[in-house]
Parts: structure tokens; C-alpha cells; sequence
């Protein structure tokens, strides 16, 4: 009963920094430190920073995958469930209740008129969003041919993005296997 | 049936998405090779999601859920945005220090990064021809709103919802009390 308690409140407390995430996964980070290193003491900054790193590293979204990491810690699989559904439910309702809406004035003249208005913020969103990654994108020199190949492909034989990402994994191996042979010093150099 | 359909398409879109904008071109292409969304819509979405809580990528999940299958849609295709993390994720988990130390997945990364990078810029070259030249003939008010945001969000540092929110007032005024094209 007690242990039932404990994952209904990881839970709750999911709910409550789903409610709160917005835009990147950073501030999920920030409210996880702030309550379950520096108030509970459950966990120490630094195995929070190995759960975000290793979250990152993986597929989907980097703050499912660090509610799945930190609630397996605590409470095994049930406590990885309860965090990962506990902060995707509050986004998801109140997206629904957006969707609705957006569905039903889309066609409204005032709407509309919004809507394009912020539809000119869509690319500058994107492209400032790009050039953050640009940092990190390019450990190797050939990270600028995989970059041209993808948007070559996307661009003029218009290749579903799940296989250029596949081509990007294949890549990647291949030249992080092949700078490591070479016994590249600057590795693990962020 | 169109529930399975959405499932498989958010797994492909999870297992092939890391973190934040990246998934915006997965989303792309598989949106539209199933004519669930058109492009003028993703866009709507990008912005929506940025403005709503929750990750973009399960955001953009729930919206295309609802538009073709209502809220088992957004389940359906919830529940497959997240099958990386309730599946690789949970053996990483158990795993966690082995797992931590193994270079399989930083390997991949250095591909998928700049993958990443390009794809990006691919839909962000489509999108402007949607966003900025709706009718077919490029609008100069709207070009002109974009540079205007680019500005504010790159040397201003004003965050994400303010210039979303300043955008929609100032497309009132213009596109709608002005009727400019």
C-alpha cells in the first residue's frame, strides 16, 4: 500500500511538471533538480545529469526518456510508467482542447488572419532553432557531407525523412569508427 | 485501419527522432505522404506546440491524432511517439551503467546530427514558399513579419511565445483590419 502511494505521488508530481513544460525538455530538467535534488535528496546532480545525458542519447522524446530513466530508479518499471504517462497527460488535454478549437475557426477571417501572422514566426522559430544545433552537428569534417547529402535527398528526390535518418545512424558509425581507429586525440572533446 | 496507420507512422517518427525539432521533418514526411496534414497545417502546429506545454514532438502527435482519428487518434499516435522510450528507454533503464558507458549511441549521433541539420533546413526552404508566398506570389507583408521575427528571436533573445503572440496581433491588424495580401 505504501509503495502504491509512493508511485501515485511520482505520478502527480509528473502530472505537475508536464503542465509546466514548455517548449524544450530543459525546463523539465530544472524542475527536477530543484525538487529531487536540492528539496527530497533523492537523486544527486550528477546522476541527473547521467539520467538527461543518456535520455538525450537515446530515440523519441528526451523527456519521456528521462521521466522513464528516473522513475525506473526509484520504483522500477511501475515507477518508469507512472512518470512517463503522469507528464504526458496534462499536454495531451490541453492540446486536445487546442485542437478542438483550432478545428472549429480555422476558417474564421479573425483566425485566419492570426494564423498567418504567426505562420511568418514558423521558419524564424526553426531556422534560430538550427543554428543552436549547428554547434554540436559537426565533430568531423564529413558531418558537413552527410549534412549535404540529407538535404539533397529531402530537397530534390524528396526521400522520406526516417530513411535519411537511417542514412545519418549508418554514417555516423562509419566515421565515428573510422576517426576512432584513427586514434583521434580531440575525441570526447564536446 | 487509420489507428494502426497513425501508430506505426509516430513509431517510425519516434525510433528516428531525437529530441525537440528534430522530429518536425519526420512528422513532415509522413504526414503528407498519408495526406493527413497539409504543410500550411504543420506549421500551425510547430507554433501551437510551442506555445502549449508538453514536448513538441508529443504535441505535434496529439494534433495530427485528433485531425484524422479524433482522441483515439491522439492516443494511437501518443502511444507510438513513445514506444522508444517505453521500450529502448526501459532496457537502457535496467541496464543503465553498462549502457551509459557503451558508444554505440553517442557513434550514431555524429550522423544523425547533421542529418538532422539538413533535413531541417529542407523543410524550412519548403515551408517559406508556404508560409511566405500563400497565393502563389510571394506576399512582401509576411517576408517582412519573418525578418522582423528572425530579429527578435536571434539578436533580442525575446523567447518563442512572445514573438508567437506578436506575430498573431500583428497579423490581425495587418492580414485582417488592413486586408493587406
Amino acid at each position: 500500500m505504501k509503495r502504491f502511494r509512493e508511485v501515485l505521488t511520482l505520478f502527480l508530481q509528473f502530472m505537475q511538471f508536464g503542465l509546466f513544460t514548455f517548449g524544450g525538455g530543459w525546463s523539465i530538467v530544472a524542475q527536477m533538480q530543484k525538487l529531487y535534488v536540492e528539496d527530497k535528496h533523492v537523486i544527486t546532480s550528477e546522476e541527473l545529469l547521467d539520467l538527461t545525458s543518456v535520455g538525450r542519447s537515446l530515440p523519441g522524446t528526451m523527456i519521456g526518456n528521462v521521466a522513464m530513466l528516473y522513475g525506473y530508479r526509484v520504483y522500477g518499471v511501475l515507477g518508469g510508467l507512472a512518470c512517463v504517462f503522469g507528464m504526458i497527460i496534462p499536454p495531451m488535454a490541453v492540446l486536445a482542447v487546442i485542437t478542438h478549437f483550432y478545428t472549429l475557426f480555422q476558417q474564421n477571417p479573425w483566425v485566419a488572419a492570426a494564423m498567418g501572422g504567426v505562420r511568418t514566426a514558423v521558419v524564424p522559430i526553426m531556422l534560430s532553432a538550427v543554428l543552436g544545433m549547428l554547434k554540436s552537428a559537426f565533430r568531423y569534417a564529413p558531418c558537413y557531407l552527410v549534412m549535404l547529402l540529407t538535404l539533397g535527398l529531402y530537397l530534390f528526390l524528396d526521400v522520406n525523412c526516417v530513411y535519411l535518418v537511417l542514412i545519418g545512424v549508418a554514417c555516423g558509425i562509419v566515421i565515428a569508427e573510422y576517426y576512432e581507429r584513427k586514434g583521434d586525440a580531440g575525441r570526447g572533446a564536446h | 485501419m487509420v489507428l494502426i496507420d497513425l501508430f506505426i507512422s509516430f513509431v517510425k517518427i519516434g525510433f528516428t527522432s531525437f529530441g525537440g525539432m528534430s522530429m518536425i521533418p519526420l512528422i513532415t514526411s509522413e504526414m503528407t505522404v498519408h495526406n493527413w496534414m497539409t504543410p500550411t497545417e504543420i506549421s500551425d502546429i510547430v507554433a501551437i506546440a510551442e506555445m502549449t506545454p508538453g514536448p513538441l514532438g508529443l504535441n505535434c502527435a496529439t494534433f495530427a491524432g485528433i485531425r484524422t482519428a479524433g482522441l483515439p487518434g491522439a492516443i494511437a499516435a501518443n502511444l507510438g511517439a513513445l514506444t522508444p522510450t517505453l521500450t529502448l528507454c526501459l532496457l537502457a533503464a535496467v541496464f543503465f551503467e553498462r549502457f551509459r558507458k557503451s558508444r554505440i549511441m553517442t557513434d550514431m549521433l555524429v550522423g544523425v546530427r547533421p542529418a538532422c541539420v539538413g533535413m531541417l533546413f529542407g523543410v524550412i526552404l519548403s515551408l517559406c514558399a508556404t508560409n511566405y508566398a500563400p497565393t502563389g506570389t510571394i506576399s512582401p507583408v509576411s517576408v517582412g513579419l519573418g525578418v522582423l521575427d528572425f530579429v527578435l528571436l536571434t539578436r533580442f533573445k525575446v523567447s518563442i511565445p512572445k514573438v508567437i503572440c506578436l506575430s498573431a496581433a500583428l497579423g490581425i491588424v495587418l492580414f485582417g483590419v488592413l486586408g493587406l495580401p
